[in-house]
């Protein structure tokens, strides 16, 4: 027997034959896969890098820009909903930001990232003043569960979209046209003005010519010319757009200080929480918005947060704890920012965050101290590791 | 000679962070390496609107009564940091206009409702069990005590149902016991549990398993494996030990052909006096090392071993109670046939799903759905080929199509699952791969037949390179309960001669 071979083997019947088995089988010799990781990659690429082949400018406050793969090879393929989180240097430091993307799922030799200015927004107000064609950019992966599942999502369903928020409406649109899927979709689609409608020629062109692909524009601050629908976007209204909702998925994806009213409506029509689905894109009720925020605590004030091995900074409590770890050079991984990925996910040493509404925690971090930094604000003096 | 650490455990898997905590409580200083941000590998969870979905443990074995995993747990100084909910029932298994028994997790108990099914069987249900017993309880108590081999042989040497029963396959020995194909099917359930069906498990495997579950009965987390892979982190960061999530290992340092270190992910190098190594045996001897500083003998060891399969998994959130649905056993087996030639075939295809494992996790609530609500997890047993020949555009939809089988096949215990769904999430051995740096994806290490047996493979758990050694379901059974227990009893014994 083999060296190998347990002493008590011996006293087992049939052990001669195992030990004939696994001589048998060595002499044959087995190749193992060797790397787990370089597997996956196809599907699933860590990092992309990627050039600006086209900025086309689709309202006054609204660009798309369409990136390919630098080395010129397909891009991964990706559900139409996700999004990517894209790597952005603004000034001196480095953060993300997560885009939906607009373009097809079909074509793969390109993504489109539709991106609107944000009052005050860093990244998007950045990314339209400076970049432009040839430019090089990475990313990760493209990512997020916020997508049409054939397991339960049925055949007919419902998108209300504002501003932005159209991006990932517009993917599924294009997959259902390009894919020549058998699947009714109708968008309602909430605008300030008319001229902030991004997509229009396309949107409309599209319900024109696709009996299963509806579109409503909703404009809020209607001007002379507007003869379409106005709103407030509410229970009645999406009622009367709409039609009945039993069993249509609804999904909503804009400004997320707004998904507790929609919700509200959708509700109030007897339609159920399970088949309304959100995008987080950020966090609805930052502090001290948030009515959970303890309201001795001044997010003014600034508090220290420690990171393990590699320093400490002065932080103000209503500051997200990603951001201000990005401010001072430090960069967990991250993508969403919103609360739901898990990429960011810190431990917390000692010291107490407040979590936003939106953290997806596990009972078990809450128990042991891991934190999602992307939506997390230093309470106290914190020292945290990742 | 000065080192950075005694220890270095590549890898917060299950059997790294017992070998981590036992290491550094042993008063070691030990450094955990994990390329996650969160310990437990397997031993997870993750979050998908109002629900937390459970993503490897079915049942917690070995923690009732004098269980061996309980008593690690609690020499780590861990068990009080869980809260445990035991199942009522052992399993229930269903084989559609077929078969629909639920065993409770009890010898006696067992042979009355087996007997109540299928008459007549009751003394060979009765002597069956007995040996079940036996061999289950020799193998879980000779692996605690392989240092004392003297006794051991002796011990052995007198127990004729074990020498004599044990290396045989399972199917063998029902196939002596039992005519009814109903009722060998019933007591060949737990056969997804190492991955192999009964005609290749050896008698001592599913042996083990049966006495495991029914000797220390089935038991819940609440919060799940990761309260308990937390909970093994905690345990080691309050002894002293420092961790660094985010951190990739990228070889394995040696100089004269020991292990004094490893190298990470950024090129810094870190020294220690032993390395124990949670990732695949493969990847560590043919990755992390080089293969000139390996043994001839554990290489063409590693050429004798087949990958194990890994699973397709489908995890539901439902928003109805688990009872409105026909969930009243935590766990449950359904199978579309008695023929495990069918069930041999979808393991290496995406024809519709044969066979799938049911856990419920909310029978007796863990807190991971909202209340009023249930989480579900549907397993079924792959290999990872039929998904790796998938073209990498087409992926998806052959994701949502096998998960839709899965749904079907379901509808036979649970016809209202599919009006009710909530979330649901999707997971292939490709995602296995991701997720676990796995070869294959492969959820128990290798194939375990009784050729994989640790009676033939004593070198596994030794020093092969000087200063490193090995811990993970690659060089011991799968399973919560073997892969602690085995890098706990080993990392002792360690204690004493570091």
């Amino acid at each position: 027997m083999s060296t190998s071979t347990n002493p008590l083997a011996h006293l087992f019947e049939g052990a001669d034959d195992v030990v004939a088995e696994i001589e048998r089988r060595g002499a044959a010799g087995a190749d193992h896969p060797a790397d787990a990781r370089e597997e996956i990659t196809p599907y699933h690429p860590k990092v992309l890098d990627l050039t600006v082949a086209e900025v086309v400018e689709e309202t006054v406050t609204t660009k798309t820009f369409r990136v390919r793969r630098t080395d010129g090879r397909p891009l991964p393929p990706f559900l139409a909903g996700q999004y990517i989180s894209l790597h952005v240097r603004v000034g001196d430091v480095l953060t993300s930001r997560a885009f939906s993307i607009s373009s097809s799922p079909a074509a793969l030799d390109h993504y489109d990232l539709t991106v609107r200015r944000l009052r005050g927004g860093r990244v998007s107000n950045h990314l339209i003043d400076t970049v432009k064609p040839g430019d090089r950019l990475t990313s990760g992966g493209p990512i997020g569960t916020f997508y049409h599942d054939p397991l339960f999502h049925g055949d007919d369903v419902v998108f209300l979209a504002g501003g932005s928020g159209v991006a990932p409406a517009m993917s599924m649109i294009r997959d259902i046209v390009d894919h020549g899927l058998s699947r009714r979709m109708t968008l309602l689609y909430g605008s300030r003005r008319a001229d902030d409608i991004i997509f229009h020629d396309e949107l409309d062109a599209v319900a024109r010519e696709h009996r299963d692909i509806t579109v409503h524009h909703v404009i809020s601050d209607p001007g002379p010319d507007w003869t379409g629908e106005v709103g407030p976007l509410d229970a009645a209204l999406i009622s009367r757009l709409a039609g009945p909702l039993a069993g249509r998925m609804t999904y909503l994806c804009g400004p997320p200080g707004k998904y507790a009213y929609l919700v509200r409506q959708l509700e109030s029509l007897g339609h159920p929480r399970r088949r309304i689905r959100l995008e987080a894109n950020s966090v609805a009720l930052p502090p001290p918005a948030d009515p959970r925020w303890p309201a001795e605590l001044d997010p003014e004030e600034q508090v220290t947060v420690t990171v393990r091995g590699r320093g400490s900074l002065r932080v103000p409590r209503g500051r997200p704890l990603l951001d201000a770890l990005e401010d001072n050079g430090l960069r967990p991984e991250a993508s969403c920012r919103s609360g739901e990925c898990a990429l960011c996910r810190v431990r917390v040493c000692s010291g107490e965050v407040f979590h936003a509404e939106e953290a997806r925690l596990r009972a078990s971090d809450r128990q042991f101290g891991f934190a999602h930094c992307c939506v997390a604000y230093p309470l106290t003096d914190l020292e945290i590791d990742f | 000679m000065s080192v950075d650490y005694d220890v270095i455990v590549i890898g917060a898997g299950n059997a790294g962070l017992s070998a981590a905590a036992t290491l550094q409580r042993g008063g070691k200083r030990t450094l955990l390496v994990e390329r996650h941000n969160v310990p437990g590998g397997a031993a997870t969870s993750f979050v998908r609107g109002r629900f937390e979905f459970e993503v490897s443990l079915h049942q917690l074995g070995g923690m009732g009564g004098p269980g061996p995993l309980r008593e690690i747990l609690d020499e780590m100084d861990v068990t009080r940091r869980l809260r445990l909910i035991q199942d009522d029932e052992l399993y229930r298994t269903v084989v559609p206009g077929v078969l629909d028994v639920t065993l409770p997790a009890d010898w006696q108990g067992a042979v009355d409702v087996l007997d109540s099914h299928y008459p007549g069987n009751r003394a060979a249900l009765t002597r069956f069990l007995e040996i079940v017993r036996d061999v289950g309880l020799w193998q879980l108590t000779a692996r605690a005590n392989l240092h004392r081999l003297k006794e051991q042989v002796e011990w052995l040497s007198g127990l004729s149902d074990v020498r004599r029963y044990g290396l045989r396959t399972y199917r063998e020995v029902l196939d002596e016991f039992f005519t009814d194909e109903r009722l060998k099917f019933v007591l060949s359930s737990y056969w997804s549990y190492n991955g192999q069906l009964p005609s290749r498990m050896s008698f001592m495997d599913m042996a083990r398993l049966l006495a495991l579950f029914i000797e220390t009965k089935p038991y819940q987390i609440v919060g799940g494996s990761q309260a308990l892979s937390s909970a093994m982190l905690e345990s080691f960061l309050e002894a002293g030990g420092e961790v660094r999530f985010n951190t990739s290992v990228e070889k394995i340092v040696t100089r004269g052909g020991r292990a004094v270190g490893v190298r990470v992910d950024g090129g810094e190098t870190v020294s220690c006096r032993l390395v124990v190594s949670n990732a695949p045996s493969s990847t560590t001897y043919t990755r992390l090392l080089d293969p000139a500083d390996v043994p001839s003998g554990v290489l063409r060891d590693l050429g004798s071993r087949r990958m194990g399969p890994s699973a397709t998994a489908l995890y539901l959130g439902l928003d109805a109670p688990a009872a409105e649905l026909g969930f009243a056993t935590a766990t449950n087996f359904l199978t579309t046939d008695l023929d495990e030639r069918t069930v041999a075939r979808g393991m290496r295809s995406l024809e519709p799903a044969p066979f799938l494992l049911a856990s419920c996790y909310d029978v007796r609530p863990t807190g991971f759905a909202p209340p009023g609500a249930s989480q579900v997890n549907l397993v079924t047993i792959q290999y990872a080929d039929p998904w790796e020949a998938v073209p990498v555009r087409d992926y998806q939809q052959a994701k949502s199509a096998y998960a839709a089988s899965l749904l079907d096949l379901l509808k036979a215990i649970a016809p209202g699952v599919r009006d009710v769904i909530e979330e649901a999430e999707i997971a292939t051995p490709l995602t296995f791969k991701r997720y676990l740096s796995q070869p294959g994806g492969a959820i128990y290490g290798f194939d375990q037949d009784a050729m994989d047996s640790w009676l033939f493979h004593e070198d596994d758990l030794k020093p092969n390179v000087p200063g490193l050694v090995l811990v993970s379901n690659w060089v011991t059974a799968g399973g919560y309960n073997s892969t602690i227990v085995t890098a706990a009893r080993l990392c002792r014994r360690l204690l004493a001669v570091l």
